[in-house]
This record gives structure tokens, sequence and C-alpha cells, in this order.
């Protein structure tokens, strides 16, 4: 290759990045008058709709029609998305609200055709389905069964949408099958979006709860994790099976843990003995289990609680002793009972249990 | 003369594989890191973001050494952070200025005997003072004097929360940064770090954390630092960023996991590079102990900082970068093409070793060898004339084309001045600042085993977020 190629080849690069700037800036400058005009457009159309409505008329089959050619391309679908959420800001929601439950056809429809589209696009449309569509009230079987087949794709936007939207659907079968796709799945899906997605279920969560737990034992530890964490910040009810959780040495640790810290949530006397063993088992090996048991004590009481505490509190586990002084700060004990160890000879454990009083007598003082 | 002539061949055939070389990586890397900009801006429109509010408790800490001007509005700003799970942590190592006592007056800050547990080693705290009476806690740790990578060991020790964010004390985060910097590891599970992207704040105005006007910077040199970074840092990061080879996230913004960094023993005090070094460790003992692992690069997590204004300011930063680089990949010199490493070890480690740590010498002899050439009289003056401004139009563009790329895709409005001077002083920054900084550069590791641990003093000013 000639030198002078080379140059030629730079030449052509410089001139297509510069035609590339300049088309670019030129589009960008001409697309936010272009969504305008689709906004606009829409606006009106649904308007003249909305009035039908007011008047007790139905959608106008026109209408449904040209939605379903128009909202297939996904700029008319954000202008649609823009559209719905400034009526639903100013009016009254009912009209919107009966407008939305006539469109249901015409989103099914455009569900079918999104689920073939690049995982990008799905995913908007979900996120679409989540905001307008997916309300209890508007429960549309099919459309759910969709969704399932939208979790499915190997992008966690999509997946995340999706499982909100059947969420708000609220409909405790599809939730159960939604979390046998994704413990299925290829993409990671972080337990605390789970835990929130669960959390923000419109049905009836003590059914949904019931549902999961048949199932639990066919779930992966990282979907369990999640379930065990949803039913900790909902119900206290199922202190038995927790007690049966963190007491099996066979299930896996983190799952054990999320147990423990359930009964840090709800006090339950039977399980003290199982929390002290954990708090006094002195392999260091098993340092996570006594730090979580720790931490839950705070909510028990009682002179072996107090003494499992201080004990705790000599333990060579740095995270063992914080969470034993902070527990032992919530018994509200007087300064004189825990002399022992302030005035104790263990430097370790003097100087934490020291800082947390200290710091929780500056934080009540508001010094 | 023949010899002569031989040696000029042969250094010509050097130079034609060495600018292929770089002009095929600047075009990758600004066509990529561009698209990628781009990209990101149609997920935002189309909504494929988390939309909830998902909170990874997180610790910043912030590594101080007489910063009594800049700390307080540091601190300030990080308060305004929309961020629920944090805490503040400042490591005062050793200041000989006021740089606590402006801290302790400013946040009413209280002494108090906290032991800390340290797992990495750092040199010993003197005081620890603490205040709980703002949105989350801060606690300022006044140390000996060891290092920024000792104050931000120290900082690690202190640290409660699982991820630790490390910033400069003279950088502002952006509102959103840390929720930003965090979504990769809800993301994906095998996040060990997360690189910032660090912005020049010269010229723009910040109030609460926001963005209200952006301007170039009214001076040149920041101006034309503004380009570089844009060029070099933003579109090369993306581009490592695809396939796991970045191994380098700025001292001035990362989020670490921090298990992870404690296992492989937590921040060099023996480096000046102690950033780029701890990113290069964290490949070696991921890759090392069979750990999956990525280091990701969050390109909207903005992290505004103060960029150099004057030549001598701008020198000893990127002397100090120059010599953290030869630092960091002297010590972890085995990933170098081995297999074991992938792509860290044969494309990041060798850009770094041939365009980042050798290219200021290989620049400087190639100048040389013109000198030389033309002395002889055997060099073609006009076409080596073209052939440099091929070369500076060239990156020129390039450095536009992210420029551009970044102002489009976060919705700034440049005014006419602003577009001009980017335009201006695109080439004065491929022609005269890029061969300034070569010899900056390759002085850089005379004597540094003598200033390899100290802090660089930078003229500092108060950045105006307010």
């Amino acid at each position: 290759m000639g030198i002078e190629t080379m140059i030629y080849i730079y030449g052509a690069v410089c001139v297509s990045m510069i035609v590339f700037n300049v088309v670019y800036a030129l589009l960008l400058r001409g697309s936010q008058p272009r969504m305008e005009r689709r906004t606009r457009r829409m606006a009106a159309a649904v308007e003249t709709q909305l009035q039908r409505l007011d008047e007790g008329k139905p959608l106008e089959r026109r209408h449904l029609l040209v939605l379903q050619r128009r909202l297939r391309r996904v700029k008319n679908l954000a202008a649609f998305d823009y559209v719905l959420r400034t009526l639903l800001s100013r009016q009254e929601d009912s009209s919107v609200q009966r407008y939305l439950e006539q469109l249901q056809p015409s989103i099914l429809y455009l569900a079918l055709v999104y689920q073939r589209r690049e995982t990008i696009q799905a995913a908007y449309f979900s996120y679409f389905l989540t905001r307008y569509m997916a309300k209890k009230h508007l429960p549309i079987q099919s459309l759910q069964d969709v969704l399932l087949v939208y979790l499915e794709k190997e992008n966690l936007y999509c997946r995340v949408n999706a499982l909100q939207a059947l969420c708000a659907f609220g409909s405790a079968q599809h939730i159960l099958s939604a979390l046998e796709i994704l413990d299925r799945g290829a993409v990671f899906f972080h337990e605390k979006i789970l835990t929130e997605t669960l959390l923000s279920y419109t049905g009836d969560h003590e059914q949904l709860i019931t549902l999961l737990w048949t199932r639990f034992d066919v779930f992966t530890p990282h979907i369990q994790l999640a379930l065990l964490n949803y039913i900790r910040f909902h119900t206290g009810d199922y202190v038995q099976e927790m007690f049966a959780l963190m007491t099996d040495p066979n299930r896996d640790k983190e799952v054990r843990l999320a147990a423990i810290r359930y009964f840090g949530r709800y006090p339950y006397p039977p399980a003290l003995d199982a929390l002290l063993g954990f708090t006094l088992d002195g392999n260091p090996a098993l340092w996570e289990y006594a730090t979580v048991a720790v931490s839950a004590l705070a909510r028990y009481r009682g002179p072996q609680v107090v003494e499992a505490l201080k004990q705790a509190l000599h333990s060579p586990n740095w995270y063992v002793r914080c969470a034993a002084a902070s527990s032992l700060e919530a018994q509200h004990m007087d300064y004189m009972d825990l002399m022992d160890i302030v005035d104790g000879a263990d430097r370790y454990a003097r100087e934490i249990l020291t800082y947390q009083l200290e710091s929780h007598r500056k934080q009540k003082a508001g010094v | 003369m023949d010899a002569i002539k031989f040696f000029l061949n042969c250094v010509g055939v050097f130079f034609l594989l060495y600018m292929i070389g770089y002009a095929s990586f600047l075009f990758l890397s600004v066509a990529v890191g561009s698209s990628a900009l781009y990209q990101l801006k149609r997920r935002n429109l189309l909504k494929n973001e988390l939309l909830q509010e998902y909170y990874v408790p997180v610790s910043i800490l912030v590594p101080a050494y007489n910063e009594e001007i800049t700390i307080v509005s540091t601190v300030r700003s990080l308060l305004n952070l929309e961020y629920k799970l944090y805490e503040i942590i400042i490591v005062d190592d050793g200041s000989t200025d006021t740089t606590a006592r402006a801290l302790i007056d400013a946040f009413q800050m209280r002494q108090i005997a906290r032991p800390i547990h340290r797992v990495i080693p750092c040199h010993p705290d003197q005081a620890i003072f603490e205040t709980q009476d703002y949105k989350v806690p801060i606690t300022l740790i006044c140390k000996e004097n060891g290092g920024k990578a000792d104050a931000l060991n120290m900082g690690i020790n202190a640290a409660r929360y699982p991820y630790f964010v490390c910033m400069d004390a003279d950088s502002v985060l952006q509102y959103d940064s840390l929720e930003k910097v965090v979504r990769p590891v809800i993301e994906d599970g095998n996040v060990v770090a997360v690189g910032g992207a660090v912005r020049p704040c010269n010229g723009v105005e910040i109030q609460n954390g926001r963005v209200v006007s952006y301007h170039m910077p009214s001076k040149l040199l920041p101006c034309m630092q503004v380009l570089e970074y844009d060029r070099s840092f933003l579109a090369a990061r993306i581009l490592f960023d695809r396939f796991n080879g970045s191994i380098i996230i700025s001292g001035a913004f990362g989020l670490f996991k921090k298990s992870t960094v404690i296992d492989a023993g937590g921040y060099d005090p023996s480096t000046m590079g102690e950033d780029m070094e701890l990113v290069v460790k964290l490949h070696v003992f991921c890759r090392e102990h069979g750990i999956p692992y990525r280091i990701r690069y969050a390109t909207d997590a903005i992290c505004w900082t103060q960029a150099p204004e004057t030549l001598s300011d701008l020198r000893k930063q990127r002397r100090r970068w120059h010599i953290g680089l030869f630092d960091s990949l002297m010590r972890h010199r085995q990933i170098l093409a081995n297999p074991k490493y992938g792509l860290v070890g044969f494309v990041s480690y060798l850009y770094f070793l041939i365009y980042e740590l050798f290219s200021p010498y290989i620049e400087l002899f190639g100048l040389a060898t013109v000198i030389l050439a033309f002395a002889v009289d055997l060099i073609n003056v006009p076409f080596m004339v073209l052939f440099f401004l091929i070369y500076v139009i060239y990156s020129a563009i390039l450095s536009l084309t992210a420029f551009f790329a970044r102002v489009h895709t976060v919705d700034l409005k440049l005014g006419l001045t602003d577009i001009l001077k980017a335009v201006g002083l695109c080439a004065l920054e491929v022609s005269c600042l890029r061969f300034i900084l070569a010899w900056v550069r390759a002085t850089a590791l005379l004597g540094y085993k003598s200033k390899r641990n100290a802090w660089g003093k930078i003229q500092r000013k108060k950045i105006n977020f307010e």
C-alpha cells in the first residue's frame, strides 16, 4: 500500500466524519419539531375520541385501525405515550381510563408486533404497558401471556418492565410463571429488583406468597433469597417456615441468613435458642451467621440474651463485635450493667461498646 | 550516507506502522464511543433504564490534603446528591492548613472515639469527628500524612457499606451521579468496579449538582483539555469497556466493591498512580483467582473536576499521571500478551504501553529523525508538511466527533462562540499541546522515585456550584 493510498484513506475518514457530524446535527435540529408535530396530530385524534366517550359513544373503529398502524412505529408510540401522560396529568381520570379500556384489542395486537422487534423496542412497549394498560381492573389474560414471552428476552430492562406490568395486573399465577422464567434465564436479575417489584404487586399479597411458597424449593437460591426478602418486608406469618429454613444445614448460606434476618424483624421466642446457638458458636468460618444472629437479638430480651451479646463482644471477629455492641445498646441497659465490659480488660470490646453508647447518646441529645 | 538512508527507511516503516495503529485505534474508539453515546441516548428515550429507585449502600471517600478552599463546598455538594443510602467519609491526610477545622466548623462535627477496623494497613488516625445532623452521616478522620493511597485505605477501613466511591476533594458529583454509577452493579452481579465520567468544570455553572449553563472555558488551555478529555478518555474508555478491558478508573470518581478491593490488598501507597494500579490489580486478582468479574464504565455518571488552567499545573498533573502509568504497567507486567488475561493483555495493556507510556519517547524520537533527515537533505518537505496536515486534520475531526457526540447526547446547548472555539482549538490541541505534553511526559520519569508518594499540588479555585 502506497503512502498516498493511506493519505486518501485518512482523507476519506475525515470527510465521512464531517458528513456524519453535519447530518446528525441537522437531524437533531429537526427531530424536536417533528416529534412536536407528531404529538399534536396524535393529541387531536385522541381528544376527538375522548369527546365521543363523554357523549356516551364508543371509539371509532377507524381510530383503532389508524392507531394499530401508526403505533407500530416506535416514534409514534413515544408520541402517544407523551399524549397520554399529558392527558392523565390534567384531565379527569375516568374518560382516559375508558379510552384505554376500549383500546385493549389494539394494544394486544401491538404487543404481538413488538414481541418480534429488537429488545430495546420491546422493553419500551412493556414500559408503555406498565404505565397505561397494566391496571388491576384491566386484566387482559392474553396480554399477560404475551408479557411472559417478553420476560424471556435477553434484555434486563425488557424483563424488569414486563415483570412490573405483570405485578400491576395482579395475577398470582402469572407472577409464579414469570419467576420460573426468570430463574431459567441467562440474564442476571438482581434480587433487589425482584423484591422491590414483588412489593409493587397490586393483587392479594397473602395469596401470592402462599402460591410462591408451594413452589419455593423449585427455585434457585438467588430467587429464593429475593422471595424471603419480599416475605420479610410483607408479613410476619411465616415464622415456622423460616425457622425450618434457618435450622436446615443443607440450605444455601444466603437463604439461611435471610431466614435469621426474618427473626430480627419478627421476634419469635421458639427461635431464641437457635439464635443464641449461632451467636455463641465459636467457629470463625461461621462468622456471618453469628453476625446476623447477634443483630437479630436486638429485638429479644432476657438475661441469657444480654449474656450472649456480652460474650459476642469478645468475639475475634470485628463484624460480630460491632453487631453485638449495637444490639446491646438496643437493650437500653443501665450503664452500670455494662461496667464489666466498659471497665473490662478486653480493649476491643470496650472500645466498640463505648463508641456505640457515646454515638447513640450524642445522637439522642442532638449534641 | 547509505547507513543513514537505511536507518531513515527503517524509521519510516516503523512510523508508518505506528501511525496506522494509532489512527485505527483513534478511529475505532471515537466510532465506538460516539455510537455508544448515541445508543445510550436512544435507550434512555425508550425507557430502557431502571425506573424504580434501587439503592445499594455506598460510602463516599474523600481524601484531602490542604484542601481548605474547596473541601466544605465539596461536602455540601455531596449532601445534594439524589440518593438515599450513603455516608461521607473525609480523610484529612495530615494537612498543614485548616482543612479539618473548616469541616468541623461548617458541619458542627464532634470528636468521638471510634474504633476502626484496620483490614488494610495505613497510617494511624489522630482524631475522628462525626455528625449525624445532616441527610447522611459525615465522618472526618484526621491522620498522619501518608499519601493519597494511604488516606484512601484509611477510608476503606472506616467505610460501613459494601461499596465505596473514591473522589477528589476538588471535584463535584452531578446530582444523579451516584445513582448512575451504581446502576451497573444492579445490572450485573459480577461488577467489581465502575468508572465515572470525569469532565472539566471550567466554564460550567452548576447549581445543586445540576448544570445550569455550559460553555467552553474562557482560557485556551482548559478549553483544549475539554476536547482532549472527550477524544482520549471518554471515547477510549467506552471502547475498552466493550471487552472488559478498562485498566484505568480515574481517582476523581470511581465505585468499587469493598470486599474485592480488600481481598486484593487495597490501594498501593508506594505508587503515584494508585487509581490505575488498583484497577490493574483487580484484573490480576480476579483472573488469578478465577473470580468472574466485570469492570465497567458509566458514561452518564458525571463528575465535574477542575482542569488545570496554567501550563505549570498541567505539567505537574501529567507528570503524575505518567509516573502512575509507568508504575502500574511495570508492577503488573505479567499481563502483557498473557493469554490468561485475554484482551486485557493483548489490547489494553499493549495500547497503554505503546501509545501512552512509550508514545512521548517515540514522538520525540520521530521529531529528532525529521531534523536529522532535513539536515542530510533526505526528506521531502512538501510531502512531510502534507502528511502532518493530514494527521492534524484527522485527529482534530475525530476530537470534534467525540466532543459533539457527548454534547448531543446529554442535550447540552452550545452557543456559536463555543462551537467556534471547539473547531478552532481542536487543531491547536493536536498540533501543539500534544507535543508539549509529550515533552512533559518524556521527562516525567526523571527523579520520579523521590516524588512518587507526594500529593500533587495544583492551584485550587472554589468551584462555582452553589
